[in-house]
């Protein structure tokens, strides 16, 4: 395994790799900065460019970008108040205060150091667990796969925001979405139409763009020119120098950023549940051990450090069920999947046995990505703080654009921009509407995994039902489904009648 | 709150509606009977229709803003409230539906056009058209300054994927002049 690391970490330091690493950050950490830009825009916007480049550097280039864009987040929720990302919205709680303090520097800095430290941390649990891990996936058969499909599904679609009749239609939507296209093992065409185009079904990245690149557009239509008079002004960043904390008060948050990185490992790690949920549980498990809980929300260091190692520890959690088996937890890994897919590498155990080489090239490259995301973000606060100012009404229309030409290069088909925009559309219906997004994603993606891998574990159990709850694996991860949904049902009665009494 | 309640119905209805839509398109696919391509159709668009009843029944009984919530931590409120920040602001505004479908109806010339004239020609317009259609209100349009950004940025596209990533995206009527 050192070996193996080592190899990659050679391969991640040579000038063409660090400069795309470089580059992954810096984009990654602009559209994290910036509201309205998500991190799945940055990557969506970046695949194009890895068409023709070899998977190892492609990869590289998009977990650059995974990095510099969770982090990038703090900035925003620091200066300005706003969360740059979901996964940096408990920072705001104490950033904003904070900055109001004439703390501001010392938050950025504390912010900037955890999020390096929960990014390695995340990382030093990746390189141990997904090996480990993958191993025993390679005994998985349909049966558990199956299992493990419909157990990540009901997870997204029970604990996403909004109600779960909402979640488990987005999930269920995104799954009919699926199966457009040649069913699999039978080969029968669905939902064609009669058009060639449809028979390999709809391209996980015109997806993805067009619900979340697309639809940000639209929704900066919808604000129409009014809108956009709102204007973000940059602070002034006049004697920030340096990351502004003492060693002491370092040593004093270990603690607390150890086990918010714990906090953000273990969630990233299941699906469905990122960052944007393990920020918050962070923050809130760090207000409980305080022993001065009352300064939360007033501008403590706690309150930054928890939340700023949480999410950047989602990364490596994230990227453990995604590599050894091909399950993304949110829609950021959901991108980095149609990435590795479209360089013809299948993320799953026999991934670490075919191609070990450029798994450990992929955990070298989040490694470096790290110490490269802490220098930038040191000595080029200033500049990204001044982005911020860019009007969003040139910006949208700009990454439209480029969100036409990532879709255009996925097969050279016009066809494949108005999917995007078929699809930019759908996911503002959903805004609207308050149906979440994620679980349509999950859906869309773990769909097919689950019907193939139904009817082969039916074929293989001479279509015997009973097959999928016999098989220890399996049964145990049907039951953790079943008790999800159970236990949301109970708890959403139980506040019922406390609400009406209310 | 009556408002929130007819969206609840309105949404309830479609989900019920789209489910029913695609029992309907699943019922066409042909099949051997028992577990076939049908299947995994059939069984979701039962899902979809009884959320969408199961919506329904909920949004007639009850308006939906007291529809229970998953968490309802001090914290999780906070920051439900963050997140929406955003929003909140533009949200005191009236949504401008006219800007929306114009811009859809922008975006789609834009798609129509790049094959027949070409990206730079397409891209240009359609970033010179909307980005004044969302311009700040109250201000005078800088027409000139936002041509030309419209056109440098539609020809760097061009030629950095053209010639940096090796994607062909369509030249239209430069395509004798372009090696």
């Amino acid at each position: 395994m050192v070996d193996l690391f080592a190899a990659g970490l050679l391969a991640a330091i040579q000038p063409q790799m660090l400069l795309l690493i470089f580059l992954g950050v810096v984009v990654g950490i602009i559209f994290g900065s910036i509201p309205g830009l998500t991190a799945v825009m940055a990557i969506a916007l970046c695949l194009p460019m890895t068409y023709g480049m070899a998977p190892a550097a492609g990869m590289s280039l998009l977990v650059a970008l995974f990095v510099g864009a969770t982090s990038g987040g703090l900035i925003a929720a620091i200066l300005l108040k706003i969360p740059g990302t979901p996964s940096s919205i408990a920072t705001t709680f104490d950033g904003g205060p904070m900055m109001e303090k004439g703390e501001g520097v010392k938050a950025l800095g504390a912010g900037i150091v955890f999020s390096f430290i929960g990014t390695i941390l995340s990382i030093i649990a990746l390189v141990f667990v997904a090996p480990a891990l993958a191993r025993v996936a390679l005994s998985f058969g349909p049966h558990e796969y199956f299992a493990i499909a419909i157990f990540s599904l009901t997870l997204i679609a029970t604990l996403s925001s909004g109600s779960m009749t909402m979640g488990i239609f987005s999930g269920l939507v995104g799954f009919a979405v699926s199966t457009v296209g040649i069913a699999p093992v039978d080969a029968t065409r669905r939902f064609t139409f009669g058009m060639v185009e449809l028979n390999s079904g709809f391209s996980i990245l015109a997806v993805l763009v067009g619900m979340f690149a697309i639809a940000e557009v639209i929704k900066v239509a919808e604000a129409g020119r009014a809108g956009s008079n709102i204007r973000i002004t940059a602070p002034v960043m006049k004697g920030v120098k340096g990351f502004g904390f003492s060693m002491k008060e370092f040593f004093e948050q270990l603690p607390n950023g150890f086990r918010s990185a714990v906090i953000g490992i273990v969630i990233g790690i299941l699906p469905g549940i990122g960052a944007g949920t393990s920020n918050i549980l962070a923050y809130i498990a760090a207000r409980s051990r305080s022993r001065t809980p009352e300064e939360f929300g007033k501008g403590t260091l706690e309150g930054v450090v928890a939340p700023e190692a949480a999410n950047n520890a989602g990364i490596g959690g994230a990227m453990i069920p995604l590599l050894t088996l091909g399950i993304p937890g949110d829609a950021v890994t959901a991108i980095l999947l149609g990435g590795l897919m479209m360089h013809g590498i299948q993320p799953g155990p026999m991934l670490f046995v075919t191609q070990a080489d450029l798994v450990y090239t992929i955990f070298a490259a989040l490694t470096v990505s790290a110490i490269v995301m802490l220098i930038v973000e040191f000595y080029g606060l200033r500049i990204f703080v001044k982005l911020l100012a860019i009007p969003r009404h040139i910006l949208l229309p700009m990454i439209l654009v480029l969100c036409a030409v990532g879709a255009f290069g996925l097969a050279s088909r016009i066809f494949d921009i108005w999917t995007v925009l078929g699809f930019g559309i759908l996911g503002y219906a959903f805004v609207k509407a308050g149906i979440p997004t994620a679980p349509f994603i999950i859906g869309f993606i773990l769909g097919p995994m689950a019907e193939t891998n139904f009817r082969r574990g039916l074929q293989l159990s001479q279509g015997d039902y009973t097959g999928f709850l016999t098989n220890p694996i399996s049964g145990a991860f049907l039951a953790l489904a079943a008790l999800s949904i159970i236990w949301q049902i109970w708890s959403g009665m139980r506040k019922r009648p406390a609400r009406t009494s209310s | 709150m009556a408002k929130s309640r007819t969206k609840g119905l309105v949404v309830g209805a479609t989900m019920f509606v789209t489910g029913l839509l695609y029992f309907l398109l699943a019922s066409r696919i042909p099949g051997s009977g028992g577990v076939d391509a049908s299947f995994f159709p059939h069984m979701l668009s039962i899902g979809m229709i009884l959320l969408g009843a199961i919506h329904l029944l909920q949004s007639w009984r009850q308006p939906v803003a007291a529809m229970p919530q998953e968490m309802s931590d001090d914290i999780v409120e906070q920051a439900r409230a963050t997140a929406e920040d955003e929003d909140a602001l533009a949200g005191e505004m009236a949504p401008d539906y006219l800007s929306v479908v114009l811009s859809l109806l922008l975006i789609g010339f834009f798609v129509l056009l790049m094959r027949p004239i070409g990206f730079i020609f397409a891209a240009s317009i359609y970033l010179f058209l909307q980005i004044a259609l969302l311009s700040p209100s109250g201000k005078p349009i800088p027409w000139f300054r936002l041509a030309l950004m419209a056109v440098v940025v539609s020809a760097a596209i061009f030629f950095l994927f053209r010639y940096g990533f090796s994607l062909m995206l369509p030249a239209g009527p430069l395509t004798p002049f372009l090696s």
